[in-house]
């Protein structure tokens, strides 16, 4: 545990180090969320619900796209994965310390995201506007379990394929997840009405992806990350 | 005691064959070197040992057990390959610390400070590695692989873009490990005169095949060797010669002047000291001269050239 805490401390470290990036995902964080707010036309607590379930759970995952890339992906350019590799960590070790690591930054994003919303809402509606509770848990947790997913999902296909096959499969992955997740949500009706029993489910789907990803990674291989280091 | 273990170790890529029925082995202590030109397999052959890469047949067997099955086993070993597996956007101080962390480094700190002072880094131990020069990068790689006292250390290239100075440091701190802390250390080198000052037992690999294997001080004075015969006139000399050409174990045999020249494979000095004298040959001085390790590497490899 203690050395999975070790990976994740210095990546997230080193992502919210990085200026440039950290600028361009509050950058993108703030455009979706200041932008689906004011273009909803978002008043009262049930309409900023259906927004942040929505906008913040695609900003958290599409931030886990933009941070595996410095994550897993930079390891192999540049090499420093071998290294890692020859140390006492078991690879599944490894893969979770990184997917900590990105998806606490990410959360922190999704969050800020989340606040917008909010604040933009309150100065709409002259008043401090409160998402209603089970939008609170999808914050909480079902937030950072999905940036988990993606994160996990990302790391275990960037370690295991080439730089190429990697271009391709990370694109078609994450629109695949915030494809899946609108869908779901457009499946669920207009104007989706967050409640507990949507939650339950979601928070279920999420532990079950997890334990899908954590389940892929005894398929990855020292050799395979070595020999698709460019 | 063997500490490393290779047999009959074979790899391909491709259908391509990189690594054909390597065998050898390293004993507690030692300095190993590997020599052999780009592609002839030396990286993949020290990947094996790691556990990096499976065998195709064959093992390589570290402490006895496979390195690519435990995960403990790998706390015990120090290893700096080509790429230094440090961050470049990490200072030199949060670099080590995250090792020593991850190795479970007790008295972290204490350890941290003294590594950087060992490979003299420590005015830059708050710079951003990115900002350091080659040679400081390969010496902060150095003091990150010996961070946790390893018992065994392997090294791919461990001078490559160093200055003069910088390599004699390696060559000085290699030393010191094996000699004060018993560190068994593997070397892949292409630079011959540091593995001739520093590894004990060398291996020539060509093709992915060992072409030579033993100590470097039986190398140097075993096939190969040079004997320069002083004579005391001109009829002595040519006795000399006739006695060397019909020896055996004597490669090719040269006169110039009151001086003959022999190079050998497998004769024996004394042995052919004592036929020339025998013949009547009034010798004044004999001198074996040693093959340099770049000779012996150069002609090893010509003559697997040749072969091929």
């Amino acid at each position: 545990m203690n050395t999975i805490l070790t990976v994740a401390r210095k990546e997230a470290g080193l992502i919210i180090r990085s200026r440039q990036l950290m600028v361009s995902a509050l950058f993108v964080t703030v455009i979706f969320s200041g932008t689906a707010t004011i273009g909803s036309g978002a008043e009262g607590g049930a309409s900023i619900g259906a927004l942040i379930f929505m906008v913040i759970t695609v900003t958290g995952i599409f931030m886990s796209y933009i941070f595996s890339g410095q994550v897993f992906l930079r390891e192999k350019t540049e090499g420093t994965i071998e290294t890692l590799l020859c140390t006492p960590l078991s690879l599944r070790e490894i893969w979770a310390g990184k997917v900590v690591g990105i998806t606490l930054p990410a959360y922190l994003l999704a969050l800020a995201g989340t606040g917008i919303i909010v604040g933009i809402a309150s100065v709409v509606d002259r008043g401090i506007v409160l998402p209603p509770a089970p939008v609170v848990l999808h914050v909480l947790v079902v937030v950072p379990a999905f940036i988990a997913v993606a994160a996990g999902l990302l790391g275990f296909v960037q370690l295991l394929l080439g730089m190429r096959e990697n271009q391709i499969i990370n694109m078609a992955i994450i629109f695949g997840v915030i494809f899946s997740f609108s869908l779901s949500a457009g499946l669920a009706g207009e104007g989706v009405v967050v409640g507990w029993g949507t939650e339950g489910v979601l928070v279920a789907v999420a532990a079950a992806l997890l334990a899908l990803v954590g389940w892929a990674t005894r398929f990855l291989n020292r050799e395979r990350i070595v020999t698709t280091i460019p | 005691m063997d500490i490393i273990t290779v047999e009959n170790l074979q790899k391909a890529f491709k259908g391509r064959a990189v690594l054909k029925d390597i065998t050898f082995s390293v004993k507690k202590g030692e300095v190993f070197g590997f020599l052999g030109p780009n592609g002839a397999g030396k990286t993949t052959t020290m990947r094996c040992m790691l556990g990096l890469l499976r065998p195709d047949a064959g093992e390589a067997l570290v402490f006895g057990e496979n390195m690519a099955v435990s995960d403990r086993l790998r706390g015990r070993i120090g290893v700096l390959l080509e790429k230094d597996g440090l961050s470049d956007r990490l200072t030199a101080c949060e670099n080590l610390d995250y090792y020593a962390r991850l190795y479970g480094v007790s008295g972290r700190d204490e350890r941290v400070r003294e590594i950087l002072e060992f490979v003299g880094l420590t005015e830059r131990k708050d710079s951003l590695v990115g900002t350091f020069s080659t040679g400081m990068r390969r010496k902060l790689g150095i003091g990150r692989a010996i961070l946790h006292n390893p018992e065994v250390l392997f090294l791919d290239e461990p001078s490559a873009g160093l200055d003069p100075e910088a390599q004699r440091m390696v060559r000085d701190l290699i030393a010191d490990l094996s000699r004060e802390e018993e560190m068994t250390v593997v070397v892949n080198s292409h630079n011959l005169d540091e593995v001739q000052r520093v590894c004990s037992t060398v291996a020539i690999l060509h093709d992915g095949r060992i072409r030579a294997f033993d100590t470097v001080e039986r190398l140097r004075s075993g096939g190969g060797a040079e004997v320069r015969i002083v004579l005391s006139d001109r009829s002595s000399a040519e006795r000399a010669l006739a006695v060397l050409s019909a020896a055996t174990g004597v490669a090719a045999v040269s006169r110039e002047g009151e001086e003959v020249s022999a190079r050998l494979d497998g004769a024996d000095v004394p042995t052919l000291v004592r036929a020339m004298a025998e013949a009547g040959c009034a010798i004044e001085e004999v001198r074996k001269d040693h093959r340099s390790l770049e000779e012996i590497y150069l002609s090893v490899v010509r003559q697997a050239e040749g072969s091929a």
